[in-house]
């Protein structure tokens, strides 16, 4: 890595300490306008509860303490990267995150891939076809995966390739009990992905390939192009290697940008597809009240997505060597 | 006449065809059974809570001191062999069984009774004080023996030895400090439990599955038939009755699916419906009212209401079917308690349109009486519809209904810490006896700030207080059935909750599962005589 560039990493890991600080102070008031806390849900969970449990569950907790003192107990202990307990689960909310984690990003991972790639060759077959019917085809299917709610179109999945084809589990990450190994158990979660990340990525798919589809026509009424065809270049050059290259930034761009957009869709698509992963947890944590869990997903997640900039910021580098990190 | 003979004697004969093939089928070993059920529970100890995917899990690895049988859920030995009751009803003693082995080898004993009653269940359950808060002392004169001395007589006593309510937890895996500092619930056994049952913790993937396995050393011989016992985490209502549908999953116990989707999987020949199996739990739904303040402090305006809802349609409509309209503040499936005597609640606007007239409240400018405000408990879907339903009879009676949406967590602290609101939809357990689930709701002692699911509606009536409080003190018998039926009629009358369904919990389970319904709480048993076709 050039000297620069490391230097830009390293100022953007730092600036990155303040942000996600500030993202937790915000996230810590604005939960406490909620009404109702965890103790009132775990005492109401177990039924008639007394005032006395109650308050009981409040000091276990430490909710009882006034909410300055709270505050910065938890600010304190997030500096030193301590999360707490979950008020729920009586388990460090580090460990409930490390466990759920994987399964969000590999999911994550292979919706986006699937997105992209996806996205942009099926925009630059488009783009080459401008105004011919295979064009048309394109842009109306794009709009129509676009427009379609992601659950539902899991609800559909599962009917057609579980229920009607049986070739694909319905649900869940792996075969329960089955006790697959290495590879096995790599071929296993890949089987059981193929649903929900299809389901994830879909949308993102329609997104890339107008987004790609737009960004090819405009560089192909760029000189360098015009320059490319007198010399007598094949289209298929002067589209993969020449026009492509520069009309990825925006896809990329906006990938970047998505990666939270992301995390939140895939709440929806872990929900109808019993994956496991981060999505569900921090739904549940919401309506249980369970604030330390809640603060260290919304925490985690403001991490993973400054970093998912930073890998954008380097990726653009990579692409157009005119820009350069400082 | 003759033909009737003739018919009924072919009926017969069916019944006692299908009776000895039943008869014939032999238990199987072996199998696994799946189940779904969503959320995920938060502990594997219904100590850390006992909220119903918690209980459904940890009743198969841990157990108390009986066994119950039949929907009155009379005792029966478990890891106690006998007992004996003293003629005052002030001493209790169990002889426990010999050779019960924790799941990590160590020996059940007398102190570990003693400290999860003691310890445990008083400190952390939040019915640990009803149940045996008249206790004076617990004495364990050998490893065998434990002797309940009480202070005053607990008449459901017996009852409270279900393995969600009481469930015996080693002494041996809790450190001082835990039990010194009140930290048991983050103790590592509620996420790696050890206790007597016949299934014990093999795999738990967070968010994805549990996985029992047979307790190869457990204390009945040959118990239990399966060899495994799996709940599958399934976040979607949809996806889980797939899952059913399609035999992935065995069994969706306590209600685990939307009602739309249990009423298409009970007419699906390979899967079997049920309302049965959850009369010890009593559950019950009612209109929570606020009696503050007129006009719902009139009770001439609460009959109104009652007489405006028609529970038939509720049941069928909202409900696709699941449940039955209550008949008042315990349930009609619970035997001892029960008074089959009480009529159906009457429906009838028109009637109820009178009485608001009667009662002082003539309509106003565009047909309207009063405005009231609803809340609904945050349950789901159909809870919101049900909701609908009854803004939209009411409006017919003229009383204008605008309804108020929040999440579990602000409907908790509005009706219960501040008391702030006209009505609400509320669902409860009567449980093993209404001194346990009926008491709490309507005595004026528990008018209290704070306590979830208590007297909330400022209900104070002497006489009512006055005999919950006798009943509390009391063997069951014809003397205490008496009491509660005055109390049924007097909050029938009174109607601080209009009653609406005994809502049922359905249960739906592939045929090839045998055994699964066997008292007043099936899905919190062990399981133990459950078997695979």
């Amino acid at each position: 890595m050039k000297k620069a560039t490391f230097q830009f990493v390293l100022r953007r890991l730092l600036q990155v300490v303040p942000v996600v600080l500030a993202i937790a102070a915000f996230n810590f008031l604005l939960l406490r306008l909620a009404p109702g806390d965890a103790a009132d849900i775990l005492a109401g969970q177990m039924g008639h509860a007394t005032v006395e449990f109650t308050e009981q569950l409040r000091r276990e907790f430490g909710l009882d303490r006034p909410l300055y003192q709270q505050f910065l107990i938890y600010m304190g202990k997030l500096l030193t990267l301590d999360l707490g307990m979950s008020h729920l689960q009586q388990t460090p909310v580090i460990d409930l995150i490390v466990d759920r984690l994987p399964a969000t990003l590999i999911l994550m991972v292979s919706a986006i891939l699937l997105a992209v790639i996806v996205g942009i060759c099926i925009g630059i077959a488009a783009a080459r076809r401008q105004g011919r019917l295979a064009d048309n085809l394109i842009s109306v299917a794009a709009l129509l995966v676009y427009a379609t709610p992601a659950f539902w179109l899991g609800l559909m999945l599962i009917v057609l390739f579980s229920i009607k084809l049986d070739i694909l589990p319905s649900g869940g990450m792996m075969q329960i009990g089955a006790g697959h190994e290495g590879l096995a158990h790599v071929l296993d979660v890949t089987w059981h992905l193929i649903l929900p990340a299809t389901t994830l990525g879909l949308f993102y798919v329609a997104i890339y390939t107008r987004l790609m589809r737009a960004s090819m026509l405009e560089v192909y009424g760029l000189d360098f192009i015009v320059t490319a065809r007198a010399k007598g270049l094949s289209e298929g050059v002067i589209a993969w290697t020449h026009a492509m290259r520069n009309a990825l930034l925006p896809v990329v761009t906006l990938a970047g940008v998505q990666i939270g957009h992301l995390l939140g869709g895939s709440v929806l698509v872990e929900t109808v597809f019993g994956w496991p992963g981060l999505g569900r947890l921090v739904f549940d944590a919401l309506l249980q009240r369970d604030l330390n869990l809640l603060l260290g997903i919304l925490f985690i997640s403001s991490v993973v997505v400054v970093i998912a900039n930073l890998v954008v910021d380097l990726v653009y580098g990579l692409l157009d060597p005119r820009i350069v990190h400082r | 006449m003759r033909s009737t003979g003739i018919l009924s004697l072919a009926m017969a004969a069916l019944l006692a065809g299908v009776t000895a093939g039943s008869a014939l089928a032999q238990p199987k070993k072996g199998g696994t059974l799946t189940y779904t059920y969503h959320p995920e529970p938060t502990a594997l100890s219904t100590i850390a809570t006992t909220a119903v995917p918690v209980a459904l899990i940890s009743t198969k690895i841990y157990e108390s001191l009986l066994e119950y049988e039949g929907a009155g859920l009379t005792p029966r030995p478990g890891l106690a062999e006998s007992w004996t009751v003293s003629p005052d009803n002030l001493t209790y003693t169990f002889k426990l069984r010999a050779g019960v082995k924790w799941h990590d080898g160590k020996p059940f004993t007398s102190e570990d009774v003693k400290f999860s009653i003691e310890q445990i269940a008083l400190n952390y359950h939040s019915r640990g004080r009803t149940y045996f808060g008249n206790v004076e002392a617990i004495e364990t004169p050998d490893a065998q023996t434990v002797v309940f001395r009480l202070k005053a007589p607990i008449p459901y006593l017996l009852r409270a030895f279900q393995p969600s309510e009481t469930p015996m937890m080693p002494k041996h895996a809790f450190s001082e400090q835990e039990i010194a500092e009140k930290k048991v619930r983050q103790a590592r056994i509620m996420q790696e439990p050890v206790g007597t049952g016949p299934f014990k913790l093999k795999e738990w993937r967070k968010g994805s599955h549990i996985i029992l396995e047979r307790n190869a050393d457990y204390w009945k011989p040959g118990k239990p038939y399966l060899d495994q016992v799996v709940l599958r985490v399934m976040p979607d209502g949809a996806a889980r009755a797939i899952a059913v549908e399609k035999g992935e999953v065995d069994l969706a116990p306590t209600s685990a699916l939307p009602p739309a989707e249990m009423q298409r999987l009970s007419k699906l020949p390979h899967l079997v419906a049920s309302e049965e199996g959850s009369e010890g739990l009593g559950p019950i739904m009612w209109l929570e009212v606020n009696l503050r303040d007129k006009p719902l402090s009139d009770v001439k305006v609460r009959q109104a209401i009652s007489m405006a809802i028609d529970r038939d349609k509720l049941v069928d409509v909202i409900w696709y079917g699941n449940g039955k309209p209550a008949r008042g503040p315990i349930v009609s499936g619970n035997p001892n308690h029960f008074d089959a005597s009480l009529p159906k609640f009457e429906y009838n606007p028109q009637k109820a349109a009178q009485m608001l007239d009667e009662a002082g409240y003539p309509r106003g400018a565009g047909g309207v009486r009063f405005k009231l405000t609803q809340n609904f408990l945050p349950y789901g879907e159909e809870w919101v519809r049900q909701a609908e339903y009854i803004r939209q009879e009411l409006g017919k009676i003229g009383i204008q209904v605008e309804t108020q949406s929040l999440d579990m967590g602000g409907w908790l602290k509005r009706i219960y810490t501040d008391w702030d609101y006209h009505f609400t939809s509320n669902f409860t357990h009567n449980y093993s006896d209404p001194t346990i689930g009926v008491q709490r709701a309507f005595i004026s002692s528990n008018i209290r700030k704070g306590a979830s699911f208590s007297n909330s509606m400022d209900y104070r009536n002497p006489r009512l207080d006055e005999l919950l409080l006798k009943a509390a003190g009391m063997q069951d018998g014809p003397e205490r059935k008496k009491i509660w039926d005055e109390v049924q009629a007097i909050l029938r009358n009174d109607l601080p909750v209009i009653f609406l369904i005994e809502i049922g919990y359905t249960h739906i389970w592939n045929k090839r599962v045998q055994g699964l319904i066997t008292n007043g709480i099936s899905m919190y048993t062990n399981w133990d005589s459950v078997w695979i076709q």
